[in-house]
């Protein structure tokens, strides 16, 4: 990289950037987590007692979710929500982005990215918000499907987990929709015309060409929305009941409320180390390498 | 079995542009038949109504005598080869050819047999566990048709699959696939713009031109006896000499050429004194010399050796360009640019055909 840098800068531009490049890395990436990895493995004292003798390496912090049965339970409970939440978007989206791929003309498509990408630019805690309206006990949805006589009583959406994960596949579909879209846009119309000349139904097109063409979408479609869902706060914490916090709102109240950093950062450590293992069983699982979801 | 195709007076509109006029063609059980013609003229959008990828805007298609109104392109009883092949890379030769068996719900075991006896058909056996994109070209045209074959349709549709192959293996490839298609007995129908193609392998060809059948007939009456102005250019080499009818008498028909004079022909289709005509002479059925009845003087212009022929490009009187083909062992030291010969043409070889059409 140096060699290139000095051919078109000279040597003491080349120096200059990568020393830029090196210390935003270094101090504001690297340095960070490193502090609080070491935070995570160190006891909460008193600032007197830091680097006296009670201030000791150990896992203490980490065995704390294990011995904690409702932290484990939330703990569980968000991997598990966000694995639902991924698959939910995953629905959701599928049909969409192949509406957009290969059905809508391209009008229609640049009409339907427009639509969805303009509540993107409104904030997130605002559209959250709007969730909230719409779901609220005496609000419109509860009116909608009252007055449609569906339900004789409204319904608490709210409570549960059903409020945050109506949010979060709202909050996440476009990162689910495009990389599909773009993975089954580069597929060959040819292809679903060859399976419907050779008599497949649409079931089975989707199935055995669509589907398989379009993996590393839907797999960096899933990873992406896996991470955010698990690493969300706004959502559950606008969303979400009492009864249903997120992990990350543990954390949070760890580092702000409890004000033990040290509790805090190995709870977000546990969180990270999950995901990544999430991650890998997930492109094991569907055959994809890292290459694939760079694209 | 009946496996013919009507087109039964069919109209394909894409909003005010209409793709194909009106058709009615019926394509005979066991047939190969070709579809000639440039690009956008329509061909490959018949074909399209055929499979049922699309529905005419008029008029019914039927196969082996059955309206394919409403049936979806997976429940018609035709295969189609692309002309990108589309064959699916991320299953192997074997999951390819037995697409459309598994699709029916036939069992592992006969679909291996299947496939098996396919692959042998097309000359590649045990090949089966191969990925696609380890075959060359001339392979994968093969699997394509054995894929297509492995349905046993009534009907095989082939979208100009040779285009994309090099000048030895498509040769090949014409022989083979006719070989095929006399084993198999199944209706083809080829859609191709290289008359060539069209030419060796069909029983019958359309020549198609701004989606409209201008003739339809064996090859050897295509080149013969082309029955419109579109058809005598298209098919072959042909010199076209343009004039006023002058005098008919029978099939002959005499036409005022001014300066070019007075030239005879066979007459087709309907002719009256006083129309403009063009006479349409082949390139090798202009000879040398006073053989023919029709006589004229030329310059020479240039001369291209073509390995069994000469084809001499030269000026007749009006400063208009004919070629002529002829033997190599004809040729002479004589023949160098500007040298004045003499030409001539047997009338009955000559065709006339009315119309204000410009070729």
């Amino acid at each position: 990289m140096f060699s290139q840098l000095k051919a078109r800068f000279g040597s003491s531009l080349s120096i200059a950037i990568i020393a830029i490049i090196a210390i935003w890395l270094v101090g504001m990436v690297i340095l960070p987590q490193l502090i609080m990895v070491d935070y995570s493995f160190r006891p909460n004292l008193l600032p007197k007692e830091i680097g006296g003798i009670k201030d000791t390496y150990s896992l203490s912090n980490y065995e704390t979710l294990f011995s904690n049965d409702i932290h484990l339970s939330i703990f569980v409970k968000t991997i598990w929500s966000s694995v639902l939440v991924a698959a939910l978007t995953l629905v959701v989206s599928y049909p969409l982005a192949f509406y957009l791929a290969k059905v809508a003309t391209p009008g229609q498509a640049a009409l339907c990215i427009l639509l969805l990408i303009i509540p993107f630019w409104i904030n997130e805690i605002l559209r959250t918000f709007s969730w909230y309206i719409i779901l609220a006990y005496k609000g419109p949805l509860n009116a909608l499907l009252l007055s449609l006589g569906v339900i004789d009583r409204p319904v608490r959406f709210l409570s549960g987990d059903s409020g945050v994960m109506v949010g979060m596949v709202y909050a996440y579909i476009l990162f689910m929709i495009f990389p599909i879209y773009n993975a089954i846009e580069s597929l060959d119309t040819n292809q679903v015309k060859a399976a419907r000349n050779l008599g497949a139904g649409w079931i089975r097109t989707h199935y055995r060409i669509i589907i398989p063409h379009a993996k590393p979408g839907i797999a960096t479609g899933c990873i992406m929305t896996f991470m955010l869902a698990a690493g969300s706060y706004a959502v559950p914490a606008l969303l979400g009941s009492p009864g249903s916090r997120w992990f990350t709102q543990i954390i949070y109240n760890w580092f702000f409320e409890g004000g033990d950093w040290n509790q805090g950062a190995a709870y977000a450590f546990l969180l990270l180390l999950i995901c990544i293992g999430f991650i890998a069983l997930v492109m094991r699982i569907f055959k994809v390498g890292l290459g694939d979801i760079a694209r | 079995m009946d496996s013919s195709v009507h087109l039964d007076n069919v109209v394909m509109n894409f909003g005010d542009f209409t793709a194909v006029q009106k058709t009615d063609l019926k394509i005979e059980s066991g047939e190969f038949f070709s579809f000639l013609g440039p690009s956008g003229c329509g061909k490959t959008t018949i074909l399209n109504m055929i499979s049922g990828f699309l529905d005419p805007s008029e008029g019914v298609v039927r196969i082996g005598g059955e309206s394919m109104v409403g049936v979806p392109a997976n429940k018609r009883p035709t295969s189609m080869i692309f002309q990108n092949l589309a064959l699916f890379p991320l299953m192997s030769v074997a999951e390819n050819i037995e697409f459309g068996l598994e699709v029916r719900g036939i069992s592992k075991v006969e679909r291996k047999k299947a496939s098996d006896r396919l692959l042998e058909l097309v000359a590649l056996d045990g090949s089966g566990n191969k990925k696609i994109s380890e075959l060359s070209g001339g392979q994968k045209q093969r699997i394509a048709i054995a894929r297509a074959l492995a349905v046993e349709p009534q009907v095989l549709l082939l979208d100009e699959p040779l285009s994309a192959l090099d000048l030895k293996l498509r040769q090949r490839m014409r022989t083979e696939l006719k070989d095929i298609q006399r084993k198999t007995g199944i209706t083809f129908i080829y859609i191709t713009h290289d008359q060539g193609e069209a030419l060796t392998m069909s029983d019958r060809v359309a020549v198609m031109s701004a989606g409209k059948l201008q003739q339809v007939a064996d090859p050897i009456t295509l080149y013969r006896e082309p029955e419109t102005e579109f058809v005598a250019s298209f098919v072959g080499e042909n010199n076209a000499i343009a004039g006023t009818i002058e005098n008919i008498q029978g099939n002959m028909v005499t036409l005022e050429c001014g300066i070019n004079g007075k030239l005879t022909g066979r007459g087709v289709g309907q002719l009256s004194k006083g129309q403009t005509a063009n006479l349409f002479i082949r390139p090798e059925n202009i000879q040398l010399g006073k053989k023919g009845d029709m006589v004229f003087n030329a310059t020479i212009q240039e001369v291209n050796f073509e390995g069994s022929c000469l084809t001499l490009n030269a000026f007749i009187s009006s400063g208009l360009s004919v070629a002529v083909q002829i033997a190599t062992e004809e040729y002479s030291s004589l023949f160098i640019p500007k040298a004045s010969i003499q030409l001539s043409f047997m009338s009955q070889d000559a065709v006339v055909i009315a119309g204000e059409e410009h070729v």
